[in-house]
């Protein structure tokens, strides 16, 4: 493997609540900030401070919710419950190690590209000056990274997009996009986990549940998940969704 | 204990204290919009602080008790009320099978919380009863209730809940003489809202912070469960920087890119891409989850330890509510 250095991330931490604080690791959408994000929170989970609760990580950030009732209690020096945090985060930053490399699962979607399920593929297609079978191929052939979750329960925020599908939003947003719709809007590509309205130029679907509550874990895609689209047929979508 | 619903009214919904285990996966907290009150019905009858409540958007809402209840009430949105008279809130309440609740109106603010003996008996999903009706998750089938819809308590009552049930029983409505005066808690002046200056509060021009701090804000039509949108002096940025999406919570203060603010309330999304004026403090989220479109509220500048302290206080002061009522029927 190559060494490439990269700039060494922050550690800046601020207050978001009486029950959060965010710790700021840069300021760019990148791998080597996922890393940052993700093995900061691995660390984090498996040494947690007396009141710890849960994280949210995103891009280039890692929230850290707390119960301030705990925390006040608790031996960790500082004057107050965001003192007390900071200092143990802190602590655990210097003493953990920097940029362990998570390894996320790679999850294959299938896809059911254009006609009814993607009424808008012919759409993206014209305004790159592409077939269908071009947008399929460039949609499907590309290893994305998940870089969050957020927006709505389940929803992956996913780095890769091919620069040669970016299409603008729809002018007219629908009234409701069916969960599991793979959309394209500027240089982001995403499937809907809910039945929601939306601009996004919709160019397939997948029979997958993106989210599920009655799954252990509910959300299919995690952070620094790899994931990859292969297109089936309408009768294999058929068939995998009723399952 | 069983009721049943004859009229849903505008917005029922099963609540608890929301849901915050899955917010990695973006799956928002929920839970009731004023938890106060919805805390103070449930101390009332020897709940525990996060048993399952209806939460109650205005009035209009009737219900039939299938069995004898014990019940509490709180909140703001309406007067709960039987053919014989008003029920009195704040306070442990028994009411007969057969009678016929109906919520009548009283303006002063938006929402009441109805709690059970034993709470709500619907599933727990992902670690909350709490309906988040988007995703369709968790309440009464993912969703608000309906008429016709039958309601049944957990079985297990709590020791303070039997005693009270051993004082307040027969065939009429029944009431202790004591409340347990949630105003108490409350600031007097119920517009006021305090906030801690959120991390990119430097990015607005001094003008627009001046105006955020002094002047009021509407309620718009466009407020909800998920959030507020605020009416009033535009908020304009200095500093034009893209900021990432990252973590938001409930009482976070959004500045939208036409600069109108946007205060996030229990249903809210996980993570956020606006930059944030402001943080409302924890102790005044129940004032807000109270407000209605159409009313204006000031915002005040406190400091995070500020914020802190009022935060801790008030929790001892319940932890202290429950007690007092647990040793009061021992």
């Amino acid at each position: 493997m190559q060494t490439r250095s990269h700039p060494r991330p922050d550690f800046s931490i601020y207050y978001l609540s009486e029950q959060a604080v965010t710790i700021g690791f840069g300021q760019e959408i990148a791998p080597y900030l996922l890393n940052a994000v993700g093995g900061f929170n691995n660390l984090l989970h498996q040494q947690p401070f007396p009141g710890f609760c849960t994280t949210v990580p995103a891009y280039a950030t890692l929230t850290v919710f707390f119960d301030p009732l705990i925390v006040v209690q608790s031996a960790i020096p500082g004057a107050d419950c965001f003192e007390k945090v900071s200092a143990y985060l802190n602590s655990l930053n210097q003493r953990g190690k920097l940029n362990e490399v998570i390894p996320g699962d790679t999850v294959s979607i299938p896809v059911c590209y254009g006609g009814a399920l993607g009424p808008d593929i012919e759409e993206v297609a014209g305004i790159n000056k592409l077939t269908i079978s071009d947008v399929i191929c460039l949609h499907s052939s590309v290893t994305y990274t998940v870089y969050m979750i957020g927006f709505v329960p389940g929803f992956a925020y996913l780095g890769g997009l091919d620069g040669r599908l970016a299409t603008p939003r729809k002018a007219v947003p629908r009234q409701a996009v069916p969960a599991g719709a793979v959309g394209i809007a500027g240089q982001q590509t995403g499937v809907y986990p809910l039945k929601t309205p939306g601009g996004w130029q919709i160019i397939g679907q997948t029979p997958l549940k993106l989210f599920d509550a009655m799954r252990s874990q509910p959300s299919l895609l995690k952070a620094g998940d790899k994931v990859v689209f292969s297109p089936i047929d309408l009768q294999q979508f058929n068939e995998l969704s009723s399952r | 204990m069983r009721i049943r619903i004859i009229k849903p009214g505008l917005l029922s919904t099963i609540q608890d204290m929301g849901r915050s285990a899955y917010l990695s996966q973006a799956v928002p907290v929920s839970g009731a919009m004023d938890s106060l009150s919805a805390r103070i019905a449930n101390c009332a009858i020897g709940n525990a602080d996060d048993a399952a409540v209806i939460e109650f958007t205005y009035a209009g809402a009737e219900l039939v008790t299938e069995t004898d209840l014990l019940i509490a009430y709180a909140g703001d949105g309406a007067i709960l009320s039987l053919a014989v008279g008003d029920i009195p809130c704040e306070r442990p309440v028994f009411i007969p099978a057969g009678s016929t609740i109906k919520l009548v109106n009283n303006p002063s603010g938006s929402r009441t919380y109805l709690a059970i003996a034993g709470g709500f008996d619907v599933p727990e999903i992902l670690g909350s009863r709490s309906t988040y009706t988007r995703a369709v998750i968790g309440g009464y089938n993912g969703r608000q209730l309906q008429a016709g819809d039958v309601l049944n308590s957990i079985d297990q009552l709590s020791s303070t809940a039997k005693n009270i049930l051993k004082m307040l029983h027969g065939d009429y409505p029944d009431y202790p003489n004591w409340s347990l005066a949630r105003q108490l808690l409350l600031p007097t002046d119920k517009k006021a809202i305090r906030v801690v200056r959120a991390h990119e509060f430097s990015w607005f021009d001094k003008a627009s912070t001046d105006a955020f701090l002094s002047t009021p804000y509407t309620l718009s039509l466009r407020s909800d469960r998920m959030g507020y949108l605020l009416e009033g002096t535009a908020i304009n940025r200095e500093v034009n920087t893209e900021l990432l999406s990252t973590a938001v919570t409930p009482g976070t203060i959004q500045v939208t890119g036409s600069g109108s603010m946007v205060l996030l309330m229990a249903d809210c999304q996980t993570t956020g891409g606006y930059p944030r004026i402001a943080q409302v403090a924890l102790v005044d989220m129940p004032l807000c989850g109270q407000l209605k479109p159409g009313d204006a509220i000031y915002f005040y500048a406190i400091i995070r330890q500020e914020a802190e302290m009022l935060y801790i206080e008030q929790e001892k002061k319940l932890l202290k509510l429950a007690n007092t009522v647990n040793s009061k029927f021992l």
